[in-house]
């Protein structure tokens, strides 16, 4: 078996699968540690809280956006891009089609999904612009915040140059982009129940939370 | 100290109270910065990045990470930190993406510095006059009835028929006060029974524990103390009947 064959086959099933069980695991723990720890949390629990919060939080509706319009507006896109890209380009969904799965749906235009693209990785740069240029940001970062802002970056740059075969053939980086590719991909989703990025679900238990907790005070939430 | 000794302590006190909240919050901070400003502290320091919120549960995270063994200089930092670098106001919270609640990380920390025995002077005392009186001033009930009692006299010449109601059963209200009044500011006291007198109010004041509202105890986080002092007023609300507790301004 080649390493591509690895790549698109075993190590792509592994990788789904320690995306979706890790994070499911990750909620829960949440649920379980959090009935036997955080018991004032479901003393007060309502949804009308948690879902009060969420409408304010999931779309920029909430008093951050208003104190910091730009950032907030790039971290919505870059999220947004994120997730829909990835899901809804064509490639993606070839693969799904042709796989046991035979899964189908309608993609995304190429144009689109390119723009999503480089806007992910646009807004990454300036991401990482920030990080090094404040004094604040630096001084709160961890060498993970840059390996995983790279990490994250990385499946996107190369889903461009693979897509438009940017860097040519005939060379050992051009021609084996779409392995990069998918490898890179993978590593991402392999990440994510672990670090920082586990915020996939964690957000959600995190401002209910809160919504709970300030909800009971009447503080805004 | 020894240290081996107080890393137990420490791991056996986060255990029960290190739950999924705190572990999700330490973990998914993104480090976007945007709680900075938020903070007071930040801005009266001339932005100094030490005082991001965020920064600032570095030494909770510390402790959990390195399973208790931390030295006293350590507890000193985090003391500072802790005590004089946040008041547990929450603001930051509010602006959080992830509404990560910081002042409750800066709470536990606090109850932790105290389980071992660590936190300030002034707050020591007054949670051992708490034990010892119910009152974080250690008034004496004698000293109590006797201060009331003078400041219904002294007031009788400027108003006629003015009375401080004591164990008033069935009484609407039950009004208590910051044991500092007693102590040092019983004019407070004065005016506010002028109020209820001219205001026609149905008022009494506790002679037992319970008079006073603060709860001092709640700052370093010693929780069984504040539980036992607001039990108290209620307690003392319950055998008087009244309908609603005033608290002192």
């Amino acid at each position: 078996m080649d390493v591509l064959a690895l790549a698109e086959g075993p190590l792509l099933w592994i990788s789904l699968g320690v995306f979706a069980v890790g994070l499911v695991t990750r909620a829960a723990l949440f649920l379980v540690e959090s009935r036997e720890k955080d018991k004032i949390f479901w003393q007060h629990f309502k949804w009308k809280w948690v879902l009060a919060t969420m409408a304010k939080w999931l779309v920029p509706a909430n008093r951050t956006v208003a104190k910091d319009p730009v950032f907030c507006a790039l971290a919505y896109a870059f999220h947004f891009c994120l997730i829909v890209a990835p899901i809804w380009c064509l490639p993606h969904i070839i693969y799904w089609e042709t796989s046991r799965l035979a899964w189908s749906f309608t993609a995304l235009p190429d144009g689109l999904a390119d723009w999503m693209t480089l806007a992910v990785l646009a807004i990454a740069v300036y991401l990482l612009i920030r990080r090094l240029s404040s004094p604040d940001l630096r001084y709160l970062s961890t060498a993970s915040d840059y390996v995983l802002l790279v990490i994250t970056a990385l499946p996107f740059l190369t889903a461009y140059l693979s897509v438009h075969q940017s860097l040519g053939t005939g060379n050992l980086l051009g021609d084996n982009m779409q392995l990069i590719h998918i490898l890179t991909g993978e590593l991402m989703l392999v990440v994510v129940p672990f670090t920082k990025l586990s915020h996939a679900v964690l957000f959600f238990f995190s401002r209910a939370a809160t919504a709970v907790e300030f909800g009971r005070r009447e503080y805004s939430i | 100290m020894e240290p081996s000794t107080r890393s137990k302590a420490i791991m056996e006190f986060l255990k029960p109270r290190v739950g999924a909240r705190v572990k999700s919050w330490l973990e998914i901070c993104t480090k976007c910065g945007q709680c900075a400003d938020t903070c007071h502290f930040y801005l009266a320091a001339d932005r100094d990045p030490k005082m991001i919120p965020a920064a600032k549960v570095k030494y909770l995270s510390e402790i959990i990470r390195r399973k208790g063994e931390v030295d006293d200089e350590f507890i000193q930092k985090a003391y500072d930190c802790i005590y004089h670098e946040c008041n547990m106001c929450r603001r930051c919270t509010q602006f959080c993406p992830f509404g990560i609640n910081i002042a409750d990380m800066i709470a536990l920390t606090r109850a932790l510095l105290f389980s071992q025995g660590v936190c300030p002077e002034a707050l020591r005392s007054a949670i051992k006059n708490y034990h010892e009186t119910g009152n974080q001033m250690g008034v004496s009930e004698e000293d109590w009835l006797d201060t009331l009692t003078w400041c219904e006299e002294e007031m009788e010449s400027e108003i006629v028929g003015l009375k401080i109601p004591v164990d008033k059963v069935g009484a609407e209200i039950m009004y208590t006060i910051n044991a500092r009044e007693a102590k040092f500011y019983p004019q407070d006291i004065q005016e506010v029974a002028k109020i209820m007198h001219v205001a026609g109010a149905s008022w009494t004041v506790p002679s037992k524990r319970g008079w006073d509202d603060t709860n001092l105890s709640m700052f370093v986080g010693d929780l069984k103390t504040s539980r036992t002092l607001v039990e108290n007023t209620f307690a003392r609300a319950t055998e008087l009947g009244a309908k609603k507790v005033a608290i002192t301004e």
